[in-house]
């Protein structure tokens, strides 16, 4: 069985293409249905992301035209599609994946989202019958070497996203986020978001103040918040543990004696201040007052990108753990490649018939030449009866994956001496040449 | 055959150290688990040395400073290991263990040839007088270890560097809890013990007994102990001034550990 693996990502291709491939993840069992049935495809999986479209296929004999299947379903002619394709063939193929799975070819080095992705895929090709041994065997080894790398290496153990940031840095400052209050000053889309990863990542409850009271009314009705005044906002800020601001002021709002009369009435408690706005709306000088913690556009984006550069020393390492699983999966593929045991065992029972048959031939010599005719069918029909079942379930261990089975009935079965290098010389010697001088002796 | 064990636990809190070194500066979820069942064999161990210490002597109270180090190293690994299933750090662990395989490791080597002689040796009072007053030391270290522990990382938040070599530290606020916590218990243990010694030392002495240093600086440590843990808890004292009062407690707390070596009244040979 052959591996190809054919698609495009954000290295090869412009959105505006990714997006005409781009396949919903409620379409994804259909269309994985759609590529089995296209000729040639034993199994196949598509993934599908805002960043990269691969058609991963298991095939015998020739290539199956994966681009074909690409223009046909998706209406795109091969002339706009082929310049951004890529296509990896078996053990390219098989490290491409595994570098997929473990985030090291994604836009953001060490995303964990790509492995659930993956999974998914696997999961929508599975309830439509298209992962067979072949495909259960890799994706299974891509999702261990995906495990290894994120347990072994710190790929995935900064953040590198704003709204990121703030949350890890939040945490070690509060440790959890539950109950945390967040105060919204200002309503904008960045402050939003920001406040949106941190009430999921556990906070308790979101206060807003905006100077256009609608906009503030609209925000709390979204997470379910509370309004608070604009003119009010001295007063209650001590009522928030983390304060974001993003409004349009031209001077700050936030100055040192406020943040004293914050930290006053919260009795020291420390405060986590993220001022996203541009201008800014909170004095840089309050970072100076003990408890307080003010961090602005340009600090997060600082740690986000020292936290970037982490990662790329990290993938390094990851690259390393993945040849190495790279290897081990082949290894694997190869000990279930029974043919050459299948001829070995075959050549072998072969031998042994003519060897019986040679030693007795003094014995045989008179008979008649169709009744040794008949001894040779008969010896042949044994040796066949004989070697049926252990051949069938070297078969059916192979068809499993299971390799231990493999080895152990190869072995039981492996002559002394036998020439592993060349098992199909003793076969092809044996299963004519040798007989048929003996009948034709006589 | 206490001393067996007792070598037994100082071997793993040394492999501990090791691991929790690795488990806290790698961040390998792996070394994080063994470095936890490293530190409980160790516990164990060091348990069973213990009691089988005190049992082999028929007292409940360890008498020498070989047992003393032995108690108080198991008074801190026990804190660890309560930390690290409370507030879920390993951090602690970087100095905890090392500490008890310090304060072990002299002891492993043998008996003791200085032994409290006194007939008190089997009284419950000196008991509780002596165990109160290790555990308090023992909190008070982390209680201390905690505050600078909170200071860098206040340092490390407010200078906005990115995570680095120092992204081991706890949150703050697991260690201004650990910190208040300890040393909450630890004002606990101080004032039990304090309480025991003053009853048996009036009891069987009289006044002269209080003519003893090292009782006037335990008194004095009490004293700091109530006004750090008032000042803490009144006006939320975090960071660099928490560190100066629980760095004056604890230089008063070496202070008393000192006086036993100067004092001519308070020894372990007795009055």
């Amino acid at each position: 069985m052959r591996i190809l693996l054919t698609g495009l990502n954000h290295k090869t291709a412009p959105v505006e293409l990714r997006e005409r491939l781009a396949i919903a993840p409620q379409d994804l069992a259909a269309e994985t249905q759609a590529l089995l049935s296209h000729p040639g495809v034993r199994e196949g999986l598509i993934l599908s992301t805002c960043n990269r479209v691969e058609v991963l296929v298991c095939h015998d004999g020739d290539d199956p035209e994966v681009t074909k299947y690409l223009n046909e379903h998706f209406s795109v002619d091969a002339k706009t599609l082929e310049p951004h394709l890529y296509e990896y063939r078996d053990s390219e193929a098989v490290r491409h994946l595994f570098r997929v799975a473990s985030s090291l070819d994604s836009m953001v080095v060490g995303e964990p989202q790509i492995l659930g992705q993956v999974k998914e895929s696997y999961s929508a090709a599975r309830s439509v019958g298209a992962v067979g041994p072949a495909l259960e065997r890799l994706l299974q080894s891509a999702f261990t070497a995906a495990k290894k790398v994120r347990s072994e290496t710190q790929i995935g153990a900064s953040s590198v996203s704003i709204a990121s940031v703030a949350v890890d840095l939040a945490r070690k400052i509060f440790g959890s986020l539950e109950g945390k209050r967040v105060l919204l000053v200002g309503a904008g889309k960045m402050s939003e978001l920001a406040a949106r990863h941190l009430m999921h990542q556990g906070a308790g409850s979101l206060l807003i103040a905006n100077r256009t009271q609608e906009h503030a009314v609209r925000l709390a009705q979204k997470f379910n918040g509370h309004v608070v005044r604009f003119d009010d906002l001295h007063a209650r800020a001590d009522e928030a543990d983390i304060l974001i601001t993003s409004t349009g002021s031209p001077e700050f709002l936030v100055r040192t004696p406020h943040a004293q009369q914050y930290l006053h009435r919260r009795r020291n408690r420390p405060m986590f201040l993220i001022d996203i706005a541009v201008p800014r709306d909170i004095d840089p000088e309050i970072n100076r007052l003990e408890g307080i913690f003010l961090y602005d556009i340009d600090d997060l984006q600082s740690v986000a990108a020292t936290n970037l550069a982490d990662r790329s020393s990290e993938a390094k390492l990851a690259e390393a753990i993945l040849e190495q699983e790279v290897a081990r999966y082949q290894q694997r593929v190869d000990a279930l490649n029974v043919v050459p045991a299948l001829v070995d065992l075959q050549a072998a029972a072969e031998e042994m018939r003519q060897a019986e048959l040679r030693r007795n031939h003094g014995r045989l010599k008179s008979l008649s030449p169709s009744q040794l005719e008949m001894i040779e069918s008969i010896t042949r029909s044994l040796m066949n009866k004989f070697l049926h079942q252990p051949l069938q379930t070297l078969k059916a261990a192979a068809r499993e994956g299971d390799a231990t089975a493999v080895e152990t009935i190869r072995s039981a079965f492996q002559r002394h001496g036998a020439r592993e290098d060349a098992p199909g010389v003793a076969a092809e010697k044996s299963n004519s040449g040798e007989s048929e001088s003996l009948i034709s002796k006589h | 055959m206490f001393l067996v064990w007792l070598r037994v636990a100082v071997i793993l809190y040394g492999l501990a150290s090791v691991a929790t070194l690795v488990a806290v500066f790698g961040n390998r979820p792996q070394w994080q688990r063994l470095s936890i069942s490293l530190a409980v064999a160790a516990w164990l161990f060091h348990g069973v040395s213990c009691t089988e210490m005190l049992a082999d002597a028929h007292r409940w109270m360890p008498a020498g400073m070989h047992e003393v180090q032995s108690m108080l190293a198991l008074l801190i690994a026990t804190a660890f290991l309560l930390i690290a299933w409370r507030y879920k750090t390993l951090s602690f662990g970087i100095f905890a263990l090392p500490l008890a395989l310090l304060l072990t490791v002299v002891p492993s080597l043998g008996l003791d040839k200085y032994a409290f002689k006194s007939p008190l040796i089997r009284s419950g009072w000196l008991f509780v007088h002596i165990t109160g007053l290790l555990a308090a030391y023992a909190a008070l270290i982390f209680s201390l270890t905690a505050s600078l522990l909170y200071l860098i990382q206040e340092r490390r938040l407010k200078n906005k560097r990115a995570p680095g070599f120092l992204n081991w530290l706890p949150p703050l606020e697991t260690m201004d809890q650990i910190a208040q916590t300890t040393l909450v218990l630890g004002f606990c243990g101080l004032t039990i013990g304090l309480f025991a010694g003053s009853l048996i030392a009036q009891e069987i002495y009289g006044a002269t007994y209080f003519a003893d240093p090292k009782i006037w600086l335990s008194f004095l440590m009490w004293g700091l102990y109530v006004v750090l843990l008032f000042v803490r808890r009144s006006r939320g004292l975090r960071g660099l001034r928490a560190v100066y009062v629980s760095s004056l407690v604890f230089l008063a707390m070496l202070s008393v550990w000192a006086a036993n070596v100067f004092s001519s009244v308070h020894r372990f040979g007795g009055p």
